[in-house]
């Protein structure tokens, strides 16, 4: 595990610093371009440094509170879903972490899932209602243990930081184009100016604005660019923690068979998500502005490893199915194997279930989300008690049964 | 001067000696905790059990062998001792348990019970959290193990009475199937 | 979800894994367009059913707002009893009876209220309706 994690700080490490001097530079160009290369250049460098400086300490120690509250999660308790807890903490155990992870329930109908959180010891894992409602067991467990996996090879802090990253630049260049814009040009500031620096300072403002255009895409092929190795690489870990691929492959042809997209997600969370949950509209866009990697070639790789669940059966997997020699699991993580078979002995029910009961799941779930209490009424009518309900009684209207009301 | 040198090489060498037993030290407080992990997640599932069968009483009348032999099962569990003892009683008390939900199939009411249900979800992750803390535990053990063989480990073992722990083995009849390969 | 007459929360009432809003207060009753649809799923009466509950009145009664889109509702006829009207969302987002108007519906036994929707709000309320 270990050569994992370092190679992974150390790209994180190196795109931390990309990002930082693809920020500097804007601010140089930028400053330059409205106060003058020499103290302008300065100051927009001081500018763009403070900002960086901000965000990433507020990412830091605020981060996964605010992505998780603009994602509008909500940390539940394992009454409100005991499956959840249940294949949380059996995938704490199995990837041997010292604490157990936040849990988070998002009440929205598109099935998805995002693990956050600076350490592994300070850690939260959200799923949608939907994601609970259409899966069973083993492919929750799947879909889990693809988030713990992110968890346990440090991927969370590192999206959080870049996600930081990213909007920094993308505010600072939206901030710099518009204010071009609506000021119609820069005449004025040239004419206040001597004329000999005005042939310099329009070059100077020319290249201001390709980079201004260009920093977002730059910054955001680079995060790509790493990002999607490290979906694999959760694949491949969470199938060596449940020792099922079949699990996580089915969950996410579930999930990519759905329709609907997450309201509460955005671009900048977007690539958190076990799949990307904004759906594209129209034209696609190549392959390269992607966050996530092909989704049907995931669950290819993870059904050609045909039940085993070693890191070696995963790498040939994939090379077997992207036709390519590329390593993306380091050599020494590829030796360890597992011996011992340990099986989990999940109780799979085949029985599809219906439109209807599916329904019912997915609101009682948003509704337990919510704190509502749930009776059931011996007659067979079920009653789902809203939180601020003053009364300790309700009287059943189908049977006439006092029923008393559990206050959550 | 002699005498001095001497002195220092002894020293060094019961500088080593001690390290030695400390690392051996701290991994048999490894294997222990790793152990009480397992323990924890036994004894859970010793407590469901009186449960389950109280629930599912009334639905099958037909079982009686069935849940007597979980009911055995799991005394027996709960009075084996060493870790080779315990192994063994669990891997029949899984068998029992793994019995019990072929037979399960055969009572749909029982199925739709919310109460069977929910306690059969948490038999299933107890299951799960067994296996998973078996693994770490098997883990330890056979580095423990390791370290009790090799020089110059092995003489401070030897001296100090530390005895080779056991692995963990259960078996496991309830595999979860493996599908075809599909493209 | 509020109480569109008496701003109280509402509890859900759920049987046969179709649920209804249900106010414990006025005991005014929300059905969802979406759990109409679950109810009239492959049923014969599905038209006559939505036929029946769409025909606008003309009529100066106090207008309450929808529960969910927050907008007036539309008074609507019944076919079942002219004088009965109900209040149905412009957005199509449901129908909102009050405590009376469901009992006149059911009670006036000459009609045909033999279809899903009717049957089961008959169904739950089975206690409240053998009292009054």
């Amino acid at each position: 595990m270990w050569e994992l994690i370092k190679a992974n700080q150390r790209k994180s490490q190196i795109l931390f610093v990309m990002m930082g001097l693809c920020l500097i530079t804007l601010g140089y160009l930028i400053g330059s371009a409205y106060f003058g290369a020499a103290e302008g250049g300065l100051i927009g460098i001081l500018l763009a440094t403070i900002l960086w400086l901000a965000l990433s300490l507020v990412s830091y120690f605020a981060g996964s509170s605010i992505i998780l509250s603009v994602s509008n999660a909500k940390e539940v308790t394992p009454e409100v879903h005991s499956q959840l807890f249940n294949v949380v903490e059996e995938m704490k155990i199995a990837a041997g972490l010292s604490k157990m992870p936040k849990v988070y329930i998002i009440n929205a109908e598109a099935p998805n899932a995002f693990a956050t959180g600076n350490s592994p010891e300070n850690c939260a894992i959200a799923v949608t209602a939907g994601l609970l409602a259409k899966l069973n067991r083993d492919e929750l467990q799947g879909v889990v243990a693809h988030e713990v996996s992110h968890i346990t090879n440090r991927d969370i802090r590192f999206v959080t930081f870049a996600g930081v990253m990213i909007g920094a630049i993308v505010l600072i260049s939206d901030l710099f184009l518009r204010g071009f814009f609506y000021s119609g040009g820069s005449s004025k500031r040239y004419n206040n100016k001597s004329s000999g620096g005005g042939q310099a300072q329009l070059i100077i403002f020319v290249f201001a604005i390709l980079f201004a255009i260009l920093a977002p895409i730059l910054a955001r092929l680079l995060y790509f660019a790493i990002s999607r190795k490290r979906e694999y690489l959760a694949d491949a870990s969470a199938t060596r923690l449940t020792r099922y691929p079949e699990g996580l492959a089915s969950a996410l042809e579930k999930i990519s068979q759905s329709s609907e997209e997450l309201p509460t997600a955005n671009k900048v969370t977007a690539p958190m998500y076990i799949i990307n949950p904004l759906k594209r509209k129209g034209m696609k866009i190549s392959d390269l502005t992607s966050t996530h990697p092909p989704i049907s070639e995931r669950i290819r790789i993870l059904r050609s490893m045909a039940g085993n669940y070693n890191y070696q059966d995963y790498q040939k997997a994939y090379s077997n199915v992207k036709r390519t020699t590329a390593k993306i699991i380091p050599d020494s993580e590829l030796a360890k194997v597992i011996t011992h078979v340990p099986v989990a002995s999940a109780i799979t029910r085949s029985t599809p279930i219906s439109a209807k009961a599916h329904q019912r799941n997915l609101g009682d779930i948003m509704m337990a989300v919510n704190n509502y209490s749930f009776i059931k009424c011996d007659c067979g009518l079920k009653m789902k008690i809203p939180p601020g309900f003053a009364k300790k009684e309700v009287i059943c209207p189908k049977c006439g049964k006092m029923n008393h009301v559990i206050s959550s | 001067m002699a005498f001095i040198i001497i002195l220092l090489i002894i020293a060094v060498i019961v500088f080593y000696l001690i390290s030695i037993y400390n690392s051996l030290i701290r991994l048999r407080n490894q294997v222990k905790n790793a152990w009480s992990q397992i323990d924890v997640q036994l004894k859970r599932r010793h407590d469901l059990i009186p449960n389950l069968i109280e629930t599912v009483k009334g639905y099958m009348h037909h079982e009686r062998e069935t849940l007597e032999s979980i009911t055995n099962a799991r005394s027996h569990a709960i009075s084996a001792k060493t870790v080779t003892e315990k192994a063994g009683a669990e891997s029949v008390l899984s068998e029992a348990l793994g019995k019990f939900n072929l037979v399960v199939e055969n009572y749909p009411d029982l199925k739709a019970n919310q109460n069977f249900l929910a306690l059969q979800e948490e038999l299933t992750s107890t299951e799960n959290r067994i296996s998973f803390s078996r693994q770490s535990y098997n883990d330890q053990v056979l580095f423990y193990n390791n370290k009790i063989e090799m020089f110059p480990s092995n003489i401070i073992a030897g001296m100090f009475n530390f005895i080779k722990e056991v692995f963990f083995e259960l078996e496991n009849k309830t595999e979860r199937e493996v599908p075809k390969v599909r493209f | 979800m509020k109480c569109p007459v008496c701003k109280e929360p509402m509890i859900v009432l759920e049987l046969n894994q179709v649920e209804i809003d249900y106010c414990h207060q006025c005991e005014g009753i929300w059905l969802d367009s979406g759990e109409l649809d679950l109810l009239l799923e492959g049923s014969k009466d599905k038209e006559n059913v939505i036929a029946s509950l769409s025909k606008k009145a003309n009529i100066n009664e106090k207008k309450i707002k929808c529960p969910l889109c927050r907008k007036k509702m539309d008074k609507i006829k019944t076919d079942y009893i002219e004088t009965i009207i109900l209040d149905k969302c412009v957005k199509g987002e449901g129908l909102w009876f009050n405590k009376n108007e469901l009992h006149k519906v059911l009670l006036a036994g000459n009609l045909n209220t033999n279809n899903p929707v009717f049957q089961q709000l008959k169904s739950i309320f089975e206690y409240k309706f053998k009292k009054n």
